[in-house]
């Protein structure tokens, strides 16, 4: 069991849509190991998504969170906290919720503490006014991996060699609404019971961008890629995540998928039950994660998108927004 | 045999945000104010249930138990009403001003809703709904084993259990019916969420508080580290709304009021986010141990001077100041604690989180806690 020592700071920043369009956002950016009298340069650097954090059924994590204010709203000093979305058993003081603990004001910082014994796909987040730290991009990917792939040195989602993956990827669903985004970067309070989303995304971009590579330099603050390779006959985990404040389903044309887990729990009865099934169409509601694994099939181009239709676009005009591609290449 | 007395009445529905809502709602008798949701209707499976309707609104209301086999109506088989040739209502009604009377015999036990059948788009958003629980024929809740949603066998045992209503406000629409004035309900747009009539916070008051005299059920959950706390989510609006219990997972043990179960198959799973659809029931079992922290076990962090931390930024905390299970820390000067004697709290709350919001404003809404106390009476969380 390793240690595992973090931290993020909490601030602002902007990110890009492909109609040229760019919005102000809350978020996450990663200072774990930066020197003290430098974390001030990463003020105004939050990535949507937030930092992946990645680590082992087992492991100690410190994760330490820094609010180093908003550059682009300085008279806006909300404090912030880390909810770990699902953690089994948490205590207050560890969960994130100011109503129910502290929050961590601009200038200071909290340690969070986790030993995580449940392997699966978890969500991170703001928990301070959710509406709308969640809403502005206070989002995060969140994966415990099980003790099973350190005995056997190979890949499973769970516990269960029946989850056993070659490559893995990351479905991560959030709308935007430009409105409240324009509202807060101008000082200005916003309906929250007028949400309606122009932009749906995953991993914090709109189709096309979202095939463009990691760490674009044209998307310098939304550093994950959704674009998914596989050699034919690969098993491909998909991680699902929804943290938008809507229902999502998401189709893989030509790809039948097998659903292995739910919300971080491995698809078991109350006996060991073997209750994993196949989809075509992974429904999933705000708050929920869904683990399902794919064999890649014959070489080619497969589409995933939101069969939701209106969800593929964007601010009206197709295509963009939830749509992505497996591209399955022969192998080499 | 159960006799329940419904008496369809309208009354206002108070918000936290100092509003103040017209609705209609089912009363247990002719002299108690209406309701919302409407008085929970406990019976037992096998044993039949009469349910006498009085309608003193001003159009015909009429009740139907989705999930019951052979609802009679005056003592035949419930059936469509018509109007003009147009439908009126699914089932047999009761005219302004008079009474139906409807007889079932529940089959299965489990967690159901009842609700208006008549104009429902419009009665069903108005308040006319509610919540029915059938006990398994087996129910002794005196013993253990025989202490269950399902039926001995089934591992539904519990130890407190609680009844969770969802619904939807779209203020527009309860003032153009106050007002007699119409209203286009594809423009319907809800500005409030509810869980057993109340808007957060209201849901965390106790239940029958004198000043909701309309909303007598609270929905705060409280139980004790490790206790299987049974909660029954009802979806009484006409959205889904997907609820988050912070601290647990819950066991899902039945849908609609029917056992995860196969013959031995056992289909039972578990989720952190729930989706409660709109007239879909979830039975679950929630469980929270904690992770072992005591003074004398104390956390492997440092509690941080709290007057340099957010403590109470909503104007109060449900905290205690402390990270262990009954013990009161500092919390800071100027800061209302609502935490009584050490309990912990965990949020539990629609995860659509404008919905988390009266009428844009956290926090409020569908939203309330689960409690989990260093001990409490036996007597809480019963139904």
């Amino acid at each position: 069991m390793a240690t595992v020592k973090k931290r993020f700071g909490a601030t602002d920043g902007w990110v890009n849509m492909p109609d040229g369009t760019s919005h102000y956002i809350f978020g996450f950016v990663d200072i774990t190991g930066v020197p003290e009298n430098q974390i001030f340069q990463y003020r105004g650097k939050a990535t949507l998504l937030a930092p992946l954090l990645e680590v082992y059924e087992g492991d100690e994590v410190y994760l330490t969170l820094t609010n180093l204010g908003f550059p682009g709203r300085p008279d806006l000093d909300d404090t912030h906290t880390i909810h770990w979305h699902g953690f089994p058993n948490q205590i207050p003081l560890w969960d994130g919720v100011p109503e129910t603990s502290l929050s961590v004001p601009v200038g200071r910082d909290f340690t969070y503490y986790y030993k995580p014994l449940d392997p699966g796909t978890y969500i991170y987040h703001c928990h301070f006014e959710p509406v709308e730290h969640i809403q502005m991009g206070m989002v995060g990917p969140l994966t415990v991996h099980p003790q099973l792939e350190k005995d056997l040195g190979r890949k499973f989602a769970y516990n269960d060699e029946n989850t056993a993956f070659d490559l893995e990827a990351l479905i991560f669903l959030t709308e935007l609404d430009p409105k409240p985004h324009h509202l807060v970067a101008s000082v200005q309070a916003f309906d929250w019971t007028e949400y309606r989303p122009q932009y749906w995304l995953i991993s914090g971009r709109s189709y096309p961008d979202t095939v463009k590579p990691a760490n674009d330099p044209s998307l310098p603050q939304q550093p994950f890629s959704a674009l998914i390779e596989a050699y034919e006959g690969e098993k491909v985990l998909l991680r699902f995540v929804n943290i938008g404040f809507q229902q999502h389903c998401i189709q893989v044309l030509g790809i039948p998928l097998k659903v292995v887990g739910l919300d971080a729990r491995l698809l078991r009865g109350y006996n060991g039950e073997d209750i994993s099934y196949g989809r075509d169409v992974i429904y999933i509601a705000a708050g929920q994660t869904v683990d399902a694994i794919f064999t890649a099939p014959r070489a080619g181009i497969y589409p995933l998108y939101n069969r939701n239709h209106n969800k593929n676009t964007i601010a009206g005009t197709a295509f963009g927004g939830m749509v992505t591609e497996i591209r399955v290449l022969s192998k080499p | 045999m159960p006799v329940i007395n419904l008496w369809a009445k309208d009354g206002y529905l108070s918000t936290p945000d100092g509003n103040s809502i017209y609705f209609w709602g089912f009363a247990k008798s002719e002299s108690d104010p209406a309701q919302l949701p409407g008085p929970y209707i406990i019976a037992k499976q096998g044993e039949t249930v009469t349910v006498n309707l009085y309608n003193t609104l001003s159009e015909p209301v009429s009740i139907t138990f989705p999930g019951q086999p052979g609802v009679t109506a005056g003592g035949q088989p419930v059936r469509p009403q018509y109007s003009d040739g147009k439908l009126l209502s699914f089932v047999n009604h009761a005219e302004p001003g008079g009474m139906m009377s409807y007889n079932f015999t529940p089959t299965n036990p489990g967690t159901f809703i009842y609700e208006s059948a008549t104009n429902p788009h419009k009665q069903v958003p108005m308040g006319l709904y509610g919540g029915l629980v059938i006990r398994p024929a087996d129910f002794k809740p005196e013993i253990k084993e025989y202490k269950t949603a399902y039926g001995a066998g089934t591992n539904t045992e519990f130890d407190r259990e609680y009844l969770l209503i969802t619904g939807e406000i779209d203020p527009y629409l309860h003032r153009a019916v106050e007002n007699g004035k119409p209203y286009l309900v594809s423009k319907y747009l809800p500005r409030y969420w509810t869980l057993n009539g109340r808007c957060a916070p209201d849901t965390m008051l106790m239940d029958r508080v004198d000043y909701l005299p309309h909303q007598p059920y609270g929905s705060m959950v409280m139980g004790l580290p490790g206790e299987k706390i049974l909660m029954r989510y009802v979806g009484a609006g006409i959205e889904n709304h997907p609820l988050h219990p912070h601290g647990a997972h819950t066991r899902v043990v039945a849908v609609d009021g029917r056992l995860l179960r196969n013959g031995s198959i056992d289909l039972s799973y578990k989720r952190f986010t729930v989706l409660v659809g709109a007239g879909r029931t979830c039975d679950q079992i929630y469980q929270w141990h904690g992770l072992g922290y005591t003074p004398q076990n104390p956390i492997p962090t440092t509690l941080p001077n709290l007057r340099n931390m957010g403590v109470g930024d909503a104007g109060w905390t449900m905290w205690s100041g402390s990270p262990y299970l009954g013990v009161k820390g500092d919390i800071p000067v100027g800061v209302v604690s609502y935490n009584e004697f050490g309990e912990y709290y965990f949020m539990l709350h629609s995860h659509e989180e404008l919905q988390i919001t009266n009428w844009g404003e956290f926090p409020g809404g569908m939203m309330t806690m689960v409690a989990i106390y260093p001990s409490l009476s036996p007597d809480v969380g019963l139904l």
